[in-house]
C-alpha cells in the first residue's frame, strides 16, 4: 500500500481508539510517522505540534492535516484529517443517541466511574510523552513545568502560557 | 445557529474550547442545562476522538438531531481546520528561520505542560479522595509515559481491569 493509505488507515485505527482524545494517541502516532516510517523529522512532528497548539481551532484535526500534508501533500492533508475526523465523529452521535436513551442504565454509572480516571491518566501520559520528545534542556523542562502549574493553580486563560512561552523562545532563552 | 455558535467558539477557543462551549451551550442559549453538559461531557471524555468536537455534535444532535450535529461539525471542526491549516503553512514556509524554530519549540514545551496540567484538573477535580481511581490513572499514565506500551495494548488491559475493580469496590460499599 502507499504512504498515503497506511497512513489513512493507521490514523483511522488511532482516532477509533483515542479514548481521552488524540493527546493519548500522540505517542502511537509519533513512532509510526517518525521511527518506524521515517516521513517527518523529529523536528517537524514538535513544529505541527506546536503549531497546533496556537492555531485556534480543534488542533489535533489540524496537526493531523499538517502530518498527512507532509506525506502527500493537499490531497494527504485531507485524508489525514477526515481519518481523524470521521471516525469519532460517527461514534459520538450514535455513542450519544444511546446514552440518552438508557440514561439511567446501572452499567452507566459503572462504565463512568471506571472509565474516566482512565482516561485522564492517558491525557497526563500524552502531555509527558510529548514533553519527553520536546524537552532538551532543563529550561525546556522548565517552561513545561511552569505551564502546568500555572494552569493547575490559576485562573489564567492558557493563550497567556503560549504566548510567555513564545516569547521566551523568541529570545532565544529556551 | 448551532453552525454559527459553535464556528465561534472553535475560533476564540484555543486552549479553553470547553469553558467557552460551556458558556455558549448553557449559559447563553441554554441548549442544555447544566446536568446534561455534565453528561455530555463524561460521555465525550471516554469515548474515542477530538472531545470538544465530541460536545459540539452532541450538543447539535440534542438540539436538531443528526442536521443539528452536522451543522455542529461543519462549523466546529471543518471550516476553522481548513483556515488553520492554510495559517500553518503560511507560517511553515518561515520555518527554517532559527526564531522561528526557538519559538515553536517554546511553545511545544508549554503545550505540553498544559496538557499533562488539563489532564490532572480533571483527574483532581472529580477524583482527589477515591484511591481506586488515582490508582487507575497512575497505572494509565505508567504503562503509557513510562513503560511506552502501545495505547491499544494499554486499554485492553486496563479497562476491563478497571471496569472489573468497580463493580468489585461497589459490592462492597453497598
Amino acid at each position: 500500500m502507499n504512504p498515503l493509505g497506511r497512513l489513512t488507515l493507521f490514523l483511522a485505527l488511532m482516532s477509533s481508539i483515542s479514548f481521552g482524545g488524540i493527546p493519548p494517541v500522540l505517542p502511537d502516532i509519533r513512532h509510526f510517522v517518525v521511527d518506524a516510517h521515517g516521513w517527518l523529522s523529529e523536528a517537524d512532528f514538535v513544529n505541527f505540534f506546536a503549531l497546533a497548539q496556537t492555531i485556534p481551532g480543534p488542533n489535533m484535526i489540524l496537526m493531523m492535516a499538517l502530518v498527512g500534508w507532509k506525506v502527500a501533500g493537499i490531497p494527504g492533508a485531507l485524508a489525514a484529517a477526515g481519518a481523524t475526523a470521521i471516525p469519532p465523529c460517527v461514534m459520538y452521535f450514535v455513542g450519544y443517541r444511546l446514552w440518552d436513551r438508557f440514561r439511567d442504565a446501572p452499567w452507566q454509572n459503572v462504565a463512568r466511574a471506571s472509565l474516566a480516571p482512565l482516561t485522564f491518566g492517558l491525557v497526563v501520559a500524552g502531555g509527558t510523552v510529548m514533553a519527553q520528545t520536546v524537552d532538551t534542556g532543563w529550561s525546556g523542562i522548565a517552561v513545561t513545568a511552569a505551564a502546568a502549574i500555572l494552569l493547575l493553580v490559576t485562573r489564567l486563560n492558557p493563550m497567556w502560557m503560549l504566548g510567555g512561552a513564545a516569547a521566551l523562545g523568541a529570545l532565544g532563552l529556551v | 445557529m448551532l453552525f454559527w455558535e459553535f464556528f465561534k467558539v472553535s475560533l476564540f477557543g484555543a486552549g479553553g474550547g470547553i469553558v467557552l462551549a460551556h458558556r455558549c451551550a448553557v449559559e447563553r442559549r441554554r441548549w442544555l442545562n447544566e446536568a446534561e453538559f455534565g453528561d455530555v461531557l463524561t460521555l465525550c471524555q471516554f469515548m474515542p476522538g477530538p472531545n470538544v468536537v465530541g460536545i459540539a455534535i452532541c450538543v447539535g444532535a440534542k438540539t436538531r438531531g443528526a442536521a443539528g450535529a452536522l451543522a455542529a461539525f461543519v462549523g466546529f471542526a471543518l471550516i476553522p481546520a481548513t483556515i488553520g491549516f492554510i495559517l500553518a503553512l503560511l507560517l511553515l514556509g518561515q520555518a527554517r528561520a532559527p526564531i522561528v524554530q526557538q519559538t515553536l519549540h517554546a511553545i511545544s514545551a508549554a503545550a505540553a505542560g498544559l496538557m499533562i496540567a488539563t489532564g490532572l484538573r480533571l483527574l483532581l477535580r472529580r477524583h482527589r479522595r477515591d484511591l481506586r481511581a488515582l490508582a487507575i490513572a497512575m497505572a494509565a499514565f505508567a504503562a503509557l509515559a513510562l513503560v511506552k506500551l502501545p495505547l491499544l495494548l494499554v486499554l485492553a488491559a486496563l479497562a476491563p481491569l478497571s471496569v472489573a475493580a468497580t463493580m468489585v469496590w461497589r459490592t462492597k460499599a453497598s
